[in-house]
């Protein structure tokens, strides 16, 4: 079988390299998915399966030589020195890192509108948000200026904009990628993943990136009892479920499609799900208060113009360097860790999550796989007509769970409606992802992914 | 929360806030503990509060790795003098 990437090995010769340089330059000029852009870095293994072909990383995972701003002001003149695992993976196949894509400040946000340090627009409509926080990964991807992009996802920061942007987007089993070069948000939460423009890359990808690293404590190998790629058996949600009517309408559609290649479609109730979205901002703001209590900007970072005191200092650079979004998360983070506060909210939110994980334990041995919207709104407007700060918290409720149970989600283009894409994901039971690829892979060889009517280069 | 308690937070966070960001942020963070109060309707202590990981720890020695070089990481700093990071008076 062909290699999916063999269309993609763009930067094999100088001819090549030089009309797919052209194209990315005019493409992002629209767009704003890169914030560094450069192909012209030496070139990796020869022989090796990604041999010649482009990807992009998300500006919180580390590249060698590249900045590692987070999106972030405070970060923003940091020059990485050395490349995280997964992307080294990568690399040793061939693999060709040609720029950081932008996000939401530390990965704190749905829209990338969020990021310090430029503004992605939406290939479908660029006066529409890419999504968050692994926007410019996943607007990248969408307009054929990379084959798969890596993102981070907390909570659903790889689903996410990958839905909004008509992408694959997988967010992997907790400790299955190395997040040794991922820099912290939330520990307990965070995943590396990847926005791809086919499930076998997706699937490739995950496969070379996946696995053990001794520089990652939190990683590990699929167990013995790793569940099988079959499916036949999919558990939908019931009831009103808020949803805009074109998710609706798609969600209806893609339960439809599975029925009638002989799944059997079955109700499941997930008790646990109202709480989804107040735990998971409980728990993730708590571990960023600690997390980000290293950008001190005494060794490395912003720092601010003059200071009587090194506690002035860090006070300083703290208060210029983040923006709204990451005080707003450290406050909360630091108040629901304070004693006498630590039990009402903190300690109350653990325990809810193992009742959270104990509810998807039930709910796998009812079906194999459970599908669901990934958000209830299409790719939103800017400003009025959009959604502020807290509706886009409370929206969070289709993606949060799979970080808190650490289980595999996979979002895919399932349709467009009015003019966007619409993505839909499936949850399956930990280390799981083989399974996620085999569902939806039916689906895409019935639905290939939607391009973007102004994005379509030859070799996407 | 009341005015001082969003004050000790940022002084335990290490943020200092002007006025309007103390206003507009104080609102927001009032917001969501409003929201977080949903988790108070569950009889959510009387759960089991087991581990959240089913994996046993790992641990590595305690050795350098070769990994980061000093160098590159002091290319970073904000000011140096000889391989010395300047920063304000401490007394």
């Amino acid at each position: 079988m062909e290699s999916p990437f063999a269309r993609w090995r763009v930067l094999s010769d100088a001819a090549a390299r030089k009309k797919y340089e052209a194209y990315v330059k005019e493409a992002d000029a629209n767009i704003g998915a890169f914030l560094e852009f450069d192909a012209g870095r030496p070139e990796g293994r020869p022989g090796g399966c990604l041999e010649g072909v482009p990807f992009a990383v998300k500006d919180i995972i580390a590249v060698k030589g590249f900045h590692l701003t987070c999106g972030s002001k405070i970060l923003q003149n940091l020059v990485s020195p050395y490349t995280a695992t997964a992307v080294e993976k990568l690399a040793a196949e061939g693999g060709i890192v040609v720029g950081k894509t932008n996000m939401d400040e530390f990965g704190m946000g749905s829209s990338t509108d969020n990021s310090a340090l430029g503004k992605t627009n939406n290939p479908w409509d660029g006066r529409r948000v890419s999504g968050g926080s692994s926007g410019g990964s996943a607007a990248a991807v969408a307009a054929g200026m990379v084959p798969f992009a890596l993102g981070s996802d907390t909570g659903g920061s790889v689903r996410q904009p990958a839905a909004f942007c008509g992408v694959y987007g997988l967010k992997p089993t907790y400790g299955a990628v190395s997040r040794y070069g991922l820099v912290a948000y939330a520990s307990s939460l965070d995943v590396v993943g990847v926005c791809a423009c086919s499930v076998g890359i997706a699937r490739d990808v995950f496969e070379l990136m996946r696995g053990q690293d001794e520089k990652d404590q939190s990683s590990l190998d699929p167990g013995p009892d790793a569940p099988g790629p079959d499916a036949k058996v999919i558990g939908v949600l019931g009831g009103d479920l808020g949803l805009d009517p074109a998710v609706e309408r798609a969600y209806r559609a893609a339960i439809g499609f599975y029925k009638s290649k002989g799944f059997e479609l079955k109700e499941i109730t997930l008790a646990m799900a109202e709480y989804y979205v107040p735990v998971y901002y409980t728990i993730a703001t708590a571990e960023a208060s600690a997390n980000l209590a290293r950008y001190t900007g005494i060794r490395y970072g912003y720092r601010p113009a003059c200071a009587e005191n090194p506690e002035e200092l860090t006070r300083r650079a703290r208060s210029e360097g983040f923006g709204d979004e990451v005080k707003l998360r450290i406050l909360l983070g630091t108040y629901v860790l304070r004693s006498g506060f630590q039990d009402q909210y903190y300690q109350r939110a653990q325990r809810l999550r193992q009742a959270i994980r104990a509810d998807f334990d039930n709910a796998f041995t009812r079906a194999d796989v459970i599908l669901t919207p990934v958000f209830p709104t299409q790719a939103f407007l800017r400003g009025q007509g959009g959604l502020d700060q807290f509706q886009q918290k409370l929206a969070d409720r289709f993606t949060t769970a799979a970080n808190l149970a650490g289980l595999p989600a996979f979002s895919f283009p399932a349709a467009v409606e009015d003019g966007l894409p619409v993505g839909m994901q499936f949850l399956a039971p930990a280390f799981g992802e083989a399974r996620l690829f085999e569902v939806v892979r039916l689906y895409e060889e019935n639905f290939p992914r939607p391009l973007p009517p102004r994005y379509k280069p030859e070799w996407s | 929360m009341d005015v001082s308690e969003l004050k000790v937070t940022a002084d335990l966070a290490n943020i200092e806030l002007g006025e309007e960001e103390f206003a507009s942020l104080g609102r927001e963070v009032e917001k969501m503990l409003d929201y977080f109060s949903k988790m108070m309707e569950t009889d959510g202590m009387s759960l089991p509060s087991g581990p959240g990981r089913r994996a046993a720890n790992r641990t590595r020695p305690d050795a350098v790795s070769g990994d980061a070089d000093p160098d590159s990481l002091l290319e970073n700093a904000p000011e140096l003098e000889d391989r010395f990071i300047v920063i304000p008076n401490v007394l």
